[in-house]
């Protein structure tokens, strides 16, 4: 029973290199014996080249046997196969005893075939970075245009439930509280429909918090520095706000800004009590620049997972966060977001 | 007492108006936007003007400028602003603009007739409404800051007084949300005030307007 396994390519090429010099090797050496017995010029010199110049070809080949295929093996492979037939030409000439250099006319059709290949893979090249670059363009317009369309449904949703869900919970709640008022006389049922408007009210409030998580009411109605300025007013840190914003930016950016000022202040309140703060709001050219410094310790962990957070928010947008926070403070919490309209 | 609504909402202002009329308040006119707020203000000289925030033509803060508006045109107006979410940038504007009675509260609220009707009647007498949650996030902020560790000195019933007092209530309303004596009331109204060193009086308006601006101090 015969076992047969396939080697791989590399291992068979290596061994088909060795057995190809040993056979050139005899072969060689063959001639040069029978030369040595009858004298004469030096003929095996022209055996020695010919193998010389099958060895190289087939090491050529074998080296590019395991190269990913395309125009750039095919280049490459060409260029030493050239080399290993220029070569042979020069021994050619110099065995033949020299005179008029006539290989300079092959490595001249063979420098020439060698260019004209190599312009042509070449010239894809600029064409290939150009597709490439047109699609970077198409799938970051498309990108920012979905997360624009997700971000107008978000807020077309808080508004679907503000005039839709909530405010027929607040009817509801009305008609509760105006059947309770009548119930004078029969404290029992009017019980049950406090506890019933108690119900309509959790729920109204569950509305809100959902509400509130996409976008504050304020920053919605008045934009980024409005809202920037409500939260600094909340904040127990001692916050000045320094916002030139000229304009009302697109929601996704107002909103992600917005997150990066809350979220930063936040970690003020909590990591440095007694620090005041700096926000500072710049549109330049196409880009929005948020930055809250604060002069307390530092030594923030900038991977914490409100910072995670912050910065999937913020890259989405094709933005970038950085947190500079030395132990000793200060800590500078940057983001910058593309906010073309 | 004559009041006039501005909320463009038509199932909530019925609902409004309706439990007004049975509680024998009469609404004298109705508007669905800022104008018209402003019109009917001019038109009817009302006791007070019940508003909605988000108004048409912008559903942002509509109902805020058109009811601050009001104000600077008809000093003493009272104004009740009924909103869904609570907004303390609002609320502060509010405060600010002007005399006459001024509420905040979340539009659940009127489902609580007993209560409503004791806030409309108080704003319209010149008083205040707050909403306990604008309550709780002036109370929050103060506490947070540097002197508003004063509030910590204040024990859980005193604490609870003086939330109930920036909400607008009379010393008797106090006493009954607690389910204390009025004199329990005065006792821990005394308390808050020499805490906090806030200038005694026994006029509960002035006392009411004394703890909102330590809370809105900053």
């Amino acid at each position: 029973m015969s076992e047969s396994v396939q080697s791989p390519p590399a291992d068979r090429g290596s061994r088909a290199v060795s057995l190809a010099l040993a056979l050139a090797g005899i072969a060689g050496l063959a001639c040069t014996i029978a030369w040595g017995a009858t004298g004469g010029p030096f003929w095996p010199a022209w055996v020695w080249l010919s193998v010389a110049t099958a060895v190289a070809l087939l090491v050529c080949g074998v080296r590019f046997a395991d190269a990913p295929p395309g125009p750039q093996r095919r280049l490459a492979l060409h260029a030493e196969v050239s080399a290993v037939l220029a070569a042979n030409m020069f021994f050619e000439w110099l065995f033949g005893g020299g005179g008029t250099f006539w290989p300079i006319w092959v490595w001249l059709g063979l420098g020439v075939a060698l260019a004209l290949h190599a312009l042509v893979v070449h010239r894809d090249e600029p064409l290939r970075e150009r597709q490439l670059a047109e699609r970077v363009a198409v799938l970051t317009r498309t990108r920012r245009g979905a997360l624009d369309v997700q971000a107008a449904e978000l807020r077309r949703i808080e508004r679907d439930l503000h005039d839709g869900a909530q405010a027929r919970l607040v009817a509801l709640s009305m008609q509760l509280g105006r059947a309770e008022a009548r119930l004078d006389d029969r404290p029992e049922v009017a019980e049950l429909l406090r506890d019933a408007r108690e119900e309509a009210s959790a729920a109204i409030a569950e509305l809100r918090d959902l509400a509130r998580g996409i976008a504050p009411p304020v920053l919605a109605d008045r934009g980024l520095a409005a809202a920037v300025e409500a939260i600094a007013t909340r904040s127990p840190a001692e916050v000045t706000v320094d916002a030139r914003i000229p304009r009302r930016l697109p929601p996704v950016v107002e909103t992600a800004a917005y997150f990066v000022v809350a979220e930063a202040l936040t970690n003020v309140a909590k990591h440095a009590r007694g620090a005041s703060a700096r926000v500072t709001l710049r549109e330049l050219g196409e880009r929005l620049l948020v930055e809250v410094a604060d002069d307390g310790p530092g030594g923030a962990d900038p991977s914490g997972s409100g910072i995670d957070g912050l910065r999937a928010r913020v890259e989405a947008l094709d933005g970038a966060l950085t947190i500079d926070a030395p132990a000793g403070g200060p800590t500078v919490v940057r983001a910058e977001l593309p906010c073309a309209s | 007492m004559r009041v006039v609504i501005a909320e463009d909402h038509a199932l909530l202002r019925a609902g409004v108006v309706a439990l007004l009329r049975e509680q024998e308040i009469e609404v004298v006119a109705e508007a669905e936007d800022g104008e018209g707020l402003l019109r009917i203000v001019a038109g009817h000289k009302p006791d007070l003007a019940i508003v909605d925030v988000r108004l048409p033509p912008t559903f942002t803060d509509e109902g805020v400028r058109a009811a601050i508006a009001a104000r600077e045109r008809h000093p003493g107006l009272a104004v009740l602003i009924l909103s869904q979410y609570v907004e303390p940038v609002y609320t502060a504007e509010l405060l600010r603009g002007g005399e006459g009675g001024v509420g905040y509260l979340l539009k659940e609220r009127v489902g609580d007739v007993r209560g409503f009707v004791e806030a409309v009647r108080r704003v319209a007498d010149g008083g205040t409404a707050l909403d306990r949650e604008v309550v709780a996030e002036l109370v929050q902020t103060r506490g947070a800051e540097g002197d508003g560790e004063r509030l910590e000195l204040l024990t859980p019933r005193e604490r609870e007084t003086l939330e109930l007092m920036a909400e607008g209530r009379t010393n008797a309303a106090i006493a009954r949300a607690m389910v204390v004596t009025p004199g329990a009331v005065e006792k821990h109204i005394s308390n808050v005030f020499a805490k906090l060193d806030l200038p005694a009086t026994d006029d509960d308006h002035r006392r009411v307007l004394a703890v909102l601006a330590y809370l809105r101090a900053s």
